[in-house]
């Protein structure tokens, strides 16, 4: 590698004027970091081409390892065998434990990987270390994502002989924004820079859109519009999303997601073949890491022949004189994971019904990613929708495909033949709101409103002669505040003093399409046009590490002395 | 660069007031290209067309402001409950506030029964009008015909002078309640912007007549309104009580002061950055 050190550009601040004005057309390649496999593309001119490895891979696993001095990662590494992944110098689900605090049961759920993860439960970052040479080495998610970004950027910068500075980055739905800000900074100490975070369908509802529109041009079909379902699970992640497509347009009506996928089969079949596998390996012992590596293997080769085969014989010598001899059938297989699947299945009703669009209405139904080969999956996706599913798309590929079209696009690219003729109009996955009402949370932009997005309401004060306010700003679905993701809070002095109820606090919440949030507040007194004070402009989110107890320290301190609440519409 | 506190102040009495609904002068129709009568599917693909021109993917950052309008529009329009409650609010308006919603013309001075309207179908643009009385009148360039700029923004006699100095009598007088109506219906932009097909200058033929039918319709249209909204938010115009006069010049005033305050906020956005 030439360049083996990374720099750090910027510390995440890039603003949303510089997302979108690059000064010269340079095409953003679109990178798809999966939890298990990652891909690059791009906009070749008259297609979208994957580039490809020196070991001629366009799929490339997710991990590096830490065992030499500089740090490598999957596209430039090759691993001597599947095990020595699980020997504990490799890291890998990275995208599972990015922007997570230790109190969350992903996390937990990471416990059982070969690698170091500790948790203290108090709502700060996990402590992550590789086992190199019988010393745990710290990193963290951002580190990690970062040195496999940079190997990412070194492969595609010598196959397309020219810098890359913008990408178009592909995000799981249920990324807070907390999350996005973590895979930024990442990609700022790759050197890279962020053009738009996608949502993982809506990458695959654009290529939908373009193949639309590509068959129009082909058959002089009809323009009509098509509602279309696309549903993608992979390794670490499970979305879902309604597109309304027409002329190259993809509106997105819709989106859900959940932090479930393959590897949550994985592990619930570990503990199936092995009940008492959480205390065998709690203590961590190299020869332990050696064991739950074996296991590993073995399972997830039987899950993969699984898809193709009725049962599977799995046979693994564990040591320590711990031997798995086991037939498991598909069966077997689909009611160890019928939680899963549940989930999965009420993803894809709830998404509908937010799309207020019924199983009948859709004209496609889309299932990619690696878990889209499980046939449990295949066809529980059919049984909801009443389709066959559609066919048209590498399942594998179709993500990045997306992102590196939307690279193109943003990055002002026209195609003569008009494949380039496109647009996705993005709809926010999570609902954001401040904390008012006591501990409620009070939706300001809701859930799947469409991107851009401006939208405002009042709140006025809750003891009289209140001369400052406390806007806690949130992002998620819950009812009570605290249970959401804490994006940042600020506080408006210098309301004069009035009776509780008589100011008028206004909260006015922006984002633009490259996902820029700001939150603007300003207090102004009956009878007045103008502002009391000047207005509060600050760009979410503010916190930084240890977002898991600032709400509760600002509690504390300041009781309701500075709440507010809604107003009551007249 | 940051928000205008003039762009949240409309927000926020689009929110409040419920009333206020238009942040630019046009209404959601023209701001979409398409007639007052589009179905769901014109809705959609005028939607579509622009959001391929204005969304900040292909237009940039300076695409922002114009995509929000956008989407309130797409968003009201797309929903038959809610585009019913906005046709009946725009109705209303223009009834009460005269001219300030969507029409071209202001107002100098207080309302007064009587109004000037400039039939652009017969005018041949001699600039006759705007010449006796230009705070009154302009000439739109584009069209090539004149039309009011501000009602009674000369005095009476000037303004007497001008309406009798058209040579095709074109200038009418009419009852200021009609006016905004007259003055939207007479906008042959209503299909500009819509593709490249279908496009061009369309506006009735004769558009006191098709001022009559369209506020039968708006009427209706409140009526049914006002039945399900006990509030009595939207209210036809004949039944006004003096409380609502009254209301009728504050709310006046107020969105002239919004579009001050726009214009301002717009001013300072151009000279400050």
């Amino acid at each position: 590698m030439a360049e083996p050190a990374y720099t750090v550009a910027s510390d995440s601040e890039t603003t949303g004027e510089e997302k979108s004005s690059s000064a010269f057309p340079e095409i953003a390649i679109g990178i798809d970091i999966g939890t298990s496999q990652c891909s690059v593309a791009v906009w070749n001119g008259s297609q979208v081409e994957l580039l490809k490895n020196t070991r001629n891979q366009k799929l490339m696993r997710s991990y590096v390892t830490f065992k030499d001095d500089i740090p490598s990662g999957g596209v430039s590494y090759q691993l001597s065998h599947e095990h020595e992944m699980l020997s504990g110098a490799v890291i890998f689900n990275m995208k599972r434990l990015i922007g997570r605090v230790d109190t969350d049961p992903v996390v937990h759920s990471s416990k059982s990987l070969p690698f170091l993860v500790q948790t203290l439960d108090i709502g700060v970052r996990p402590f992550i270390a590789a086992l190199v040479n019988n010393v745990w080495r710290s990193t963290t998610p951002e580190e990690v994502l970062a040195i496999f970004l940079v190997e990412l950027r070194v492969m595609a910068e010598s196959q397309l002989k020219r810098p890359i500075r913008n990408v178009v980055l592909s995000i799981p739905v249920s990324f807070s924004r907390f999350q996005l800000t973590r895979i930024e900074r990442a990609c700022a100490m790759a050197g890279l820079h962020v053009l738009r975070l996608m949502p993982e369908p809506t990458a695959v509802a654009l290529l939908y859109a373009q193949q639309q529109q590509q068959m129009i041009h082909d058959n002089m079909g009809s323009g009509s519009e098509k509602i279309a379902l696309i549903f993608n699970m992979g390794a670490g992640y499970c979305d879902a999303a309604v597109t309304a497509t027409a002329g190259g347009v993809s509106q997105i009506k819709a989106l859900a997601g959940i932090a479930t996928g393959g590897e949550d089969f994985l592990q619930n079949m570990m503990r199936h073949l092995l009940p008492n596998f959480d205390n065998l390996f709690s203590s961590r012992g190299i020869n332990e890491i050696k064991s739950m590596g074996l296991l590993r293997v073995a399972t997830q080769d039987a899950i993969h022949k699984l898809s193709f085969e009725e049962s599977v014989q799995i046979d693994v010598d564990l040591g320590n004189g711990l031997r798995i001899c086991k037939q498991v059938s598909r069966e077997e297989f689909e009611e160890v994971n019928q939680k899963i699947f549940e989930k999965c299945e009420s993803l894809i009703i709830q998404c509908l019904h937010d799309a207020k669009v019924e199983a009948d209405d859709l004209t496609d139904v889309i299932v990619v990613g690696g878990c889209s080969h499980i046939p449990k999956i295949k066809n529980l996706v059919k049984s909801v929708c009443k389709r066959e599913l559609y066919k048209g798309m590498n399942p594998l590929e179709a993500a990045v495909c997306g992102t590196a079209l939307e690279g193109a696009v943003a990055s002002g690219i026209s195609d003569p033949f008009g494949n380039l003729d496109l647009l996705t109009i993005q709809a926010t996955p999570l609902g954001i709101g401040i904390r008012a009402n006591g501990n409620s949370f009070v939706p300001i932009i809701p859930r799947n409103t469409t991107m851009p997005a401006r939208k405002e309401l009042v709140f006025t004060t809750v003891n009289d002669n209140q001369t400052e306010v406390l806007i806690i700003v949130h992002e998620g679905e819950t009812e009570k505040a605290d249970e959401n993701h804490l994006l940042g809070y600020f506080k408006i002095s210098g309301i004069p003093p009035a009776p509780k109820g008589v100011p008028e606090i206004n909260v006015c919440m922006d984002i633009n399409a490259s996902n820029v949030l700001r939150v603007l507040a300003g207090v102004i007194m009956p009878g007045s046009q103008q502002p009391v004070v000047p207005v509060m402009e600050v760009r979410m989110p503010t916190v930084d590490d240890g977002h898991g107890w600032c709400a509760e320290a600002l509690h504390r301190a300041y009781g309701s002395t500075l709440d507010l609440m809604t107003v009551q519409k007249k | 660069m940051g928000l205008k506190w003039s762009e949240i102040r409309c927000c926020r009495n689009q929110k409040i007031g419920g009333k206020s609904k238009s942040k630019s002068n046009k209404n959601y129709y023209e701001l979409l290209g398409i007639p007052f009568d589009s179905n769901m599917l014109q809705i959609k693909e005028a939607y579509r067309k622009l959001q391929k021109k204005y969304h900040p993917d292909i237009a940039g950052q300076e695409g922002h402001e114009y995509t929000l309008l956008l989407n309130e529009a797409y968003k009201v329009l797309i929903k038959d409950d809610q585009r019913k409650e906005y046709d009946a609010s725009i109705g209303s308006m223009k009834a009460k506030f005269g001219s300030n919603v969507s029409g071209f013309s202001s107002w100098k001075g207080p309302l007064r029964p009587q109004a000037l309207f400039v039939d652009a179908n017969n005018c041949i643009g001699c600039r006759e009008c705007v010449h006796h009385a230009s705070n009154t009148f302009e000439m739109d360039e584009a069209l090539g015909c004149a039309r009011v700029k501000v009602q009674y923004g000369d005095d009476d006699r000037k303004i007497d002078v001008s309406v009798d100095s058209c040579p095709v009598n074109c200038i009418h007088w009419v009852d200021s309640e009609e006016l905004a109506v007259l003055e939207f219906l007479i906008q042959p932009q209503l299909k500009e912007g819509y593709g490249v097909f279908g496009g061009g200058w369309e506006r009735p033929s004769n558009v006191f007549m098709a001022a009559k039918a369209f506020t039968k319709q708006l009427k209706q249209q409140a009526e049914t309104a006002q039945g399900q909204h006990e509030n009595g938010r939207v209210r036809s115009v004949e039944e006004e009580t003096p409380a609502q006069a009254e209301a009728r010049v504050n709310a006046t005033m107020k969105l002239n002061m919004e579009r001050f305050n726009k214009i301002w906020g717009k001013f300072k956005h151009f000279f400050i950055i």
